[in-house]
């Protein structure tokens, strides 16, 4: 791992956000209007302070962060194969995972602003009564859930070094999260044979954790383990991503050698 | 003196095919066939091809980019296929083109990303960065997007990229591709400047005065085959029997051309304007005397010179690639 190059190219992304004012859609307006949506649909039920609203904010603004992170990876392979810099990036001795990383950790970050903003407006605007029951907990929750969403991010990216359509492949992979991962509706709900592809996503846990702190009393099958369970599960998954995301880079980085086709867009 | 000292870029035996999916339908492409060549510490060495010729193909291999179907790559010793890491801490490539640097990052910017992925040191980075810019001239402009920068000063914010690991090799992909000639003479005194400091460069280009001016070997390239290779001395020897008339006259000797350019005795002939007359190069196939036969032929356009002349790198590059790729109007067989 090489923490100056993951930095390098945090400041890098981030100096690109602020110099494109684009980014702004999928980073912030995109996440907010989840949580809105997700707000108008449960607010029919009356009670805008009740649990069930929280949930679909916390689900609104995770999905939100989801397509950003997903969006996000694309992006940035498109983007540097757009910009002919993907050449450059390879010829230097730094890996391209660390870059990617790097960006991953920005998209974080402003995951983390976001929910920041999902959570004020919602109080503000909408008068949801969004006071957290475990706060201690829930933002380092909150951060280890955007954190599994970055690793999957990261392993996706490797498969969008490959590609030229990563906007169609983002535009597909957005669902399986929506369905799995037990942040619009509870898992429970799905068919049991489908369940364990819930648990196999880091972010399904992250879910999880994220509801057992803001909720007092929240009960789920999963949760009954305790949060400290979803907490062991994250790290296993986050770490398992990692892992193939490195294997993932080095096998595309010898392909795109094999192949000459780094150059194409 | 080892092998590495002397020659820090030995390829040996490279071949590389670029294979298509089966669904696309097209045909493999062998784009580099057995190509080798060694490159002497601290001289400038040319590929020159037409375009398609395998020169890039070559440098991307040299470079770490591609890795060869068969051959080898030895970089300043080391193993330029496996020892990617340590071979890349060494080397950096220029591309021609508008595309490699972040448009909506300054000059400045994108110098400190690339600085940062090179692993330079924090302390002193800064004063590295201005001296770049300094030796590209871009200084003034070091704080601008580089979306605002003019082709020409791309070009040399490719180049300040590339030196922001002091390599030891410096490779150069047609430097000065779609350049104005004033900014492109202002690249090629830059690349002098550079293997004046020590730096092995080695360049591809399909413009031929660069190769003559800058390199002091040349590899032509043709078809992904080495057709000639050494000084621009080494390479007329390679071609004894080329036989170049040069008739100067009044008027515009087209027509002429066009006729001479299907006899099977000449190999290429083309016509230029210079200076208000007009100067047609004729290159024979062998050593045949044909003066005053084309002195009869040009005689219509008032004929100011006529003479045979010495080949010029033009003369041989025509000759072993068979005037492909040139761009001057030429006529061939």
């Amino acid at each position: 791992m090489n923490v100056k190059a993951i930095t390098a190219a945090f400041r890098q992304q981030g100096t690109q956000f602020l110099a494109d004012p684009q980014w702004i859609i999928p980073s912030i307006i995109a996440p907010f209007m989840f949580t809105v949506v997700a707000l108008y649909m449960y607010s029919g039920a009356g009670e805008l302070d009740s649990p069930i609203v929280l949930t679909a904010v916390l689900g609104g603004g995770v999905l939100g962060m989801w397509g950003n992170m997903l969006f996000s990876s694309g992006f940035t392979i498109t983007y540097d194969r757009y910009n002919g810099t993907m050449e450059p990036i390879m010829l230097t001795p730094t890996h391209l995972i660390d870059v990617i990383a790097g960006r991953s950790v920005w998209n974080v970050f402003i995951g983390m602003i976001n929910a920041v903003l999902v959570f004020i407006s919602a109080q503000l605007i909408f008068g949801v009564g969004v006071s957290v029951a475990d706060p201690l907990l829930f933002f380092p929750m909150l951060l280890m859930t955007l954190f599994s969403l970055a690793s999957i991010g990261l392993m996706l990216a490797a498969l969008f070094v490959l590609t030229r359509a990563s906007y169609v492949i983002t535009t597909i992979l957005e669902f399986p999260i929506y369905v799995f991962s037990g942040a619009l509706f509870p898992i429970t709900a799905l068919p049991e044979a489908l369940r364990p592809i819930s648990y196999i996503f880091a972010p399904t846990w992250g879910v999880d954790a994220l509801k057992t702190a803001a909720i007092s009393g929240y009960n789920t099958p999963m949760a009954s383990f305790g949060i400290w369970f979803d907490v062991l599960m994250m790290f296993l998954l986050i770490a398992v991503y990692i892992i193939a995301s490195y294997f993932l880079f080095m096998r595309i980085e010898r392909n795109i050698r094999e192949s000459g086709t780094l150059a194409r867009y | 003196m080892s092998g590495e000292h002397e020659y820090p870029v030995v390829a040996e035996g490279l071949r590389k095919t670029f294979r298509h999916t089966r669904r696309s339908g097209l045909p493999d492409k062998l784009a580099v066939d057995g190509v080798s060549f060694n490159v002497r510490k601290g001289e400038i060495f040319g590929l020159l091809g037409p375009n398609g010729a395998g020169k890039t193909t070559t440098i991307k291999m040299l470079s770490t980019l591609l890795i060869p179907d068969e051959g080898s790559v030895r970089i300043l010793g080391m193993d330029g296929i496996k020892d990617v890491k340590n071979v890349r801490q060494r080397i950096n490539l220029v591309s021609g083109g508008e595309r490699g640097l972040y448009y909506r990052l300054t000059g400045r910017q994108n110098l400190r990303f690339f600085a940062n992925l090179y692993d330079i040191a924090k302390v002193g980075q800064e004063a590295l960065i201005d001296k770049l810019l300094d030796i590209v001239g871009l200084t003034e402009a070091a704080d601008i997007k580089v979306e605002d920068y003019s082709r020409g000063m791309k070009q040399r914010m490719h180049i300040a990229r590339a030196l922001v690991n002091d390599p030891e090799i410096l490779y150069l992909d047609e430097p000065t591709i779609g350049l104005d000639p004033e900014i492109a003479r202002d690249v090629r005194s830059l690349i002098r400047k550079l293997a004046g400091s020590g730096k092995t460069i080695l360049l591809t280009t399909h413009y031929m005065f660069e190769a003559e001016e800058l390199c002091d070997r040349i590899m032509i390239i043709s078809k992904g085959r080495s057709v000639g290779y050494g000084t621009v001395a080494e390479l007329k020897k390679m071609v004894p029997d080329t036989n170049i008339i040069e008739v100067v006259t009044n008027d515009d000797p087209h027509d002429t051309v066009a006729k001479l350019s299907s006899e099977h005795f000449i190999q290429h002939v083309n016509t230029e304007r210079i200076a208000g007359r007009h100067c047609t190069r004729i290159q024979l196939k062998d050593r045949t005397d044909l003066l005053s036969y084309l002195d009869t032929v040009f005689s219509k356009y008032g004929i100011r010179k006529i003479g045979y002349d010495e080949p010029t790198l033009e003369d041989i590059y025509i000759s072993l690639v068979g005037g492909e790729g040139q761009e001057d109007g030429g006529h061939h067989r």
